[in-house]
């Protein structure tokens, strides 16, 4: 008797407390969010809708916004032969410096794998441009190694890049190259999540270094690859500090290194054109977007999941 | 409240560069800033006078910012938008309209009790307003010139620069230094709006019309540009890559770098060619339309103007007032930003002006009277279109474009900029 009543007030309090706090637990998760849902809200999403309107007006920043309806968009397109200097400038830069960094990252991470003794030291030494990298006084001083008179110059005997624009390009790409330490760091992570049978049983087959590398390490690697690719794409599209410090705000030589952010910030902050820099900017999302969703496209004949397995 | 107004406060302290015009809590003083482009000279200069005249006011600390004039554009664009304009800016002729129109600069005639113009030229003075508005007052007047080396023009043989010279006369002395000596003449000219200006007023014509849309055509500008980039190629004139380096600093000129024999300078800034160039330098007028008709003019300079948003509009007008009509403040200056507009001053320091300053005051009273009425003040785009001018020149001496489909690239983005 005792036993049978027993389960009855047990199932009672289950279902009422389990009710409740579900609710709360809701309204606790909320509360959890609630920096981020603002700071996403505010910082970001009402930003970006204030910059659409403003990219269908004229604003000086000064005097309130004019609507000029599709204006800014066809100015762009039609009337601005530096946009279309910008656009390639940066498609260049993009092209030379994105797998020029990977690569080196991928060699060094490669290296780094196979290190005995020293590991963290030399992954600490060699993640450390990328903590300088993104500062003003390191693109100062890369201004400064490439210029008239400065190290390359003397070293080289080539004249200052940063002035010829046929090199200012490459020096501004250099710099992005020496920071790989983060795709470096995500690389030598994938490398050592590869099980180590898949490289004896391919030696006791009789498989080169090369071989095994192109046969493992690149297939198994895949998904890290593609990940640090997009990643890098993004940013180099928006590249800005090292190109405004090293053409000293201007982006020459002959416009050699007006990036698109550099020459957005042109438009916007030296010209007030305020609306033109934000079509600018929503020019550039629709095409980061539609680049990263090629690249999200291709890698479906390239990229390789274990999960998946021989599929 | 008082725990807000203090984290606050604290959180102030904690981030450099958080000196808005709003938090003036320098120990109870008030803080002002104050900020303007030039050269090393004028730096030592100005600091000396603003420390005079923190001596004489204890209770107004004034917090000083500098930088070439290509930067100084750009920051303080930057800082209006946001907002956080300087107390007081120095201002170009370029820039007022600009400012002016955008609510950023305070009418100082509300400050009248504080800032007297009593002794500046009615006209001068005008130039200063907008809409009705005295938004700015020149410090000083100015005038291009063709600086040069003076013990290097003398050793090369080459007739010296005259008043009344030609453009063609101008060009043949580049072309005949550059055999003498080996180095470029002067600086390419090609890349700049102002020399463009003087060489088109020669020609009796202007930058802009009246009515604020582009005075000159395509074949005008081409024209131009053909004429400096044969000079170029001959190597009378700077190379693309030294001209590239321009950025308003005299430091950064190819005469400052010691490349070239000439510059065409402001008159005010060539002073700062005398720590650069050991053989000293001599200020000749810029040349004239092959009819003799002189371009280049008197221009009113150096505006100085206080923030629609200062806190301290009252103090701010009486620096002005100091830096303006204080006959100490002058002598300190001397002519560091062009010779003093107001006349009581001009006359009182004129005959003990010393050194570089004397050479100014001398060229410019060589001048006195020969040349022809300013333009009206240049649209508030032409600000921009300076630095679009010296871009697409880039892309002839870097031989990307001919003159041509430049001058034509200039155009159609001038039309673009001064339509709205």
């Amino acid at each position: 008797m005792t036993t049978t009543e027993i389960p009855a007030p047990a199932t009672t309090p289950k279902t009422t407390p389990a009710k409740r706090p579900k609710r709360q637990r809701e309204g606790a998760a909320w509360v959890f969010l609630s920096p981020w849902v603002l700071g996403a809200a505010v910082l970001t999403l009402l930003p970006m809708a204030v910059s659409l309107y403003l990219s269908f007006t004229d604003y000086d920043l000064f005097n309130p916004p004019q609507w000029v309806g599709l204006r800014n968009y066809t100015q762009m397109f039609t009337e601005d032969p530096r946009y279309w200097r910008s656009v390639v400038a940066t498609l260049t830069y993009v092209v030379i410096a994105v797998p020029l960094q990977l690569g080196l990252a991928l060699v060094v991470a490669l290296a780094l794998k196979s290190m005995k003794r020293g590991r963290g030291f030399y992954r600490s030494a060699f993640y450390a441009p990328s903590l300088l990298g993104a500062s003003m006084s390191i693109a100062l001083v890369w201004r400064a190694v490439f210029n008239d008179g400065g190290t390359v110059d003397n070293l080289l005997g080539t004249g200052g890049w940063v002035n010829q624009p046929g090199w200012a390009l490459f020096a501004v790409a250099l710099l992005t190259v020496w920071q790989f330490g983060a795709p470096m760091v995500i690389f030598l992570a994938g490398l050592q999540q590869i099980p180590g049978e898949l490289y004896e049983a391919a030696a006791v087959d009789g498989a080169s270094r090369w071989r095994q590398f192109l046969s493992i390490t690149v297939p198994m690697l895949s998904p890290v690859i593609f990940f640090n690719l997009v990643l890098q794409t993004i940013q180099a599209f928006q590249v800005f500090t090292p190109a405004f410090a090293i053409s000293a705000g201007k982006g020459g030589p002959a416009d050699s290194t007006l990036f698109y952010t550099l020459y957005l910030y042109d438009r916007g902050f030296v010209a007030s054109h305020m609306g033109y820099a934000s079509a600018m900017a929503w020019v550039l999302l629709l095409v980061i977007g539609a680049v990263t969703a090629v690249l999200f496209r291709t890698s479906r004949s390239w990229v390789f999941y274990a999960s998946e397995g021989d599929r | 409240m008082t725990a807000t107004a203090a984290a606050t406060l604290a959180l102030c302290a904690a981030l450099a560069g958080c000196t808005g015009s709003g938090d003036s809590v320098g120990g109870g003083k008030v803080v002002l800033r104050y900020t303007w482009w030039g050269n090393p000279d004028r730096a030592a200069r100005t600091e000396e006078a603003v420390a005079l005249f923190e001596e004489r006011n204890p209770g107004i600390d004034i917090q000083t910012s500098f930088s070439g004039y290509e930067p100084y554009k750009q920051k303080l664009a930057t800082q209006a938008a946001g907002g956080d304009a300087p107390d007081v800016m120095q201002l170009d002729y370029r820039m007022i309209d600009q400012y002016a129109s955008g609510g950023v600069l305070l009418d100082l005639a509300k400050q009248k009790s504080a800032l007297s113009t009593a002794d500046i030229d009615k006209g001068l003075l005008a130039t200063g307003v907008v809409d009705g508005k005295q938004y700015a007052i020149p410090q000083a007047r100015g005038t291009e010139t063709t600086a040069y080396d003076t013990k290097q023009w003398k050793a090369s043989g080459v007739e010296p620069p005259r008043e009344g010279w030609t453009w063609s006369d101008w060009a043949d002395a580049m072309r005949a230094l550059a055999k003498e000596t080996g180095k470029p003449g002067g600086t390419d000219p090609g890349q700049s709006e102002d020399c463009f200006e003087v060489w088109l007023r020669g020609q009796g014509k202007d930058l802009y019309t009246k009515d604020r849309q582009l005075g000159f055509t395509a074949d005008d500008l081409a024209e131009w540009w053909t004429f400096t980039d044969k000079l170029r190629r001959e190597g009378a004139v700077s190379s693309a890559e030294d001209t590239t380096q321009i950025d308003g600093a005299v430091e950064n000129t190819p005469l400052g770098r010691g490349k070239v024999i000439s510059d065409m300078n402001w008159d005010a800034p060539a002073s700062g060619f005398l720590a650069l160039i050991p053989g000293g330098v001599t200020l000749a007028p810029m040349p004239s339309g092959e009819d003799g008709t002189p371009g280049q003019y008197f221009k009113p300079s150096m505006f100085m103007g206080v923030a629609e948003a200062s806190e301290h509009p009252k103090q701010a007008a009486q620096f002005i007032d100091f830096m303006l009509n204080d006959m100490d403040a002058a002598k300190i200056l001397g002519a560091t930003r062009g010779i003093p507009i107001n006349a009581t001053i001009r006359e009182a320091i004129g005959p003990g002006l010393k050194d570089f300053d004397k050479t100014i005051d001398d060229y410019q009273a060589s001048l006195d009277g020969d040349l022809n009425a300013p333009p009206q003040a240049p649209p508030s785009g032409d600000s921009a279109l300076q630095t679009t001018f010296m871009r697409d020149y880039d892309q002839v001496s870097y031989e990307r474009m001919s003159p041509r489909e430049a001058a034509e690239d200039y155009v159609t983005e001038a039309k673009a900029e001064l339509r709205s």
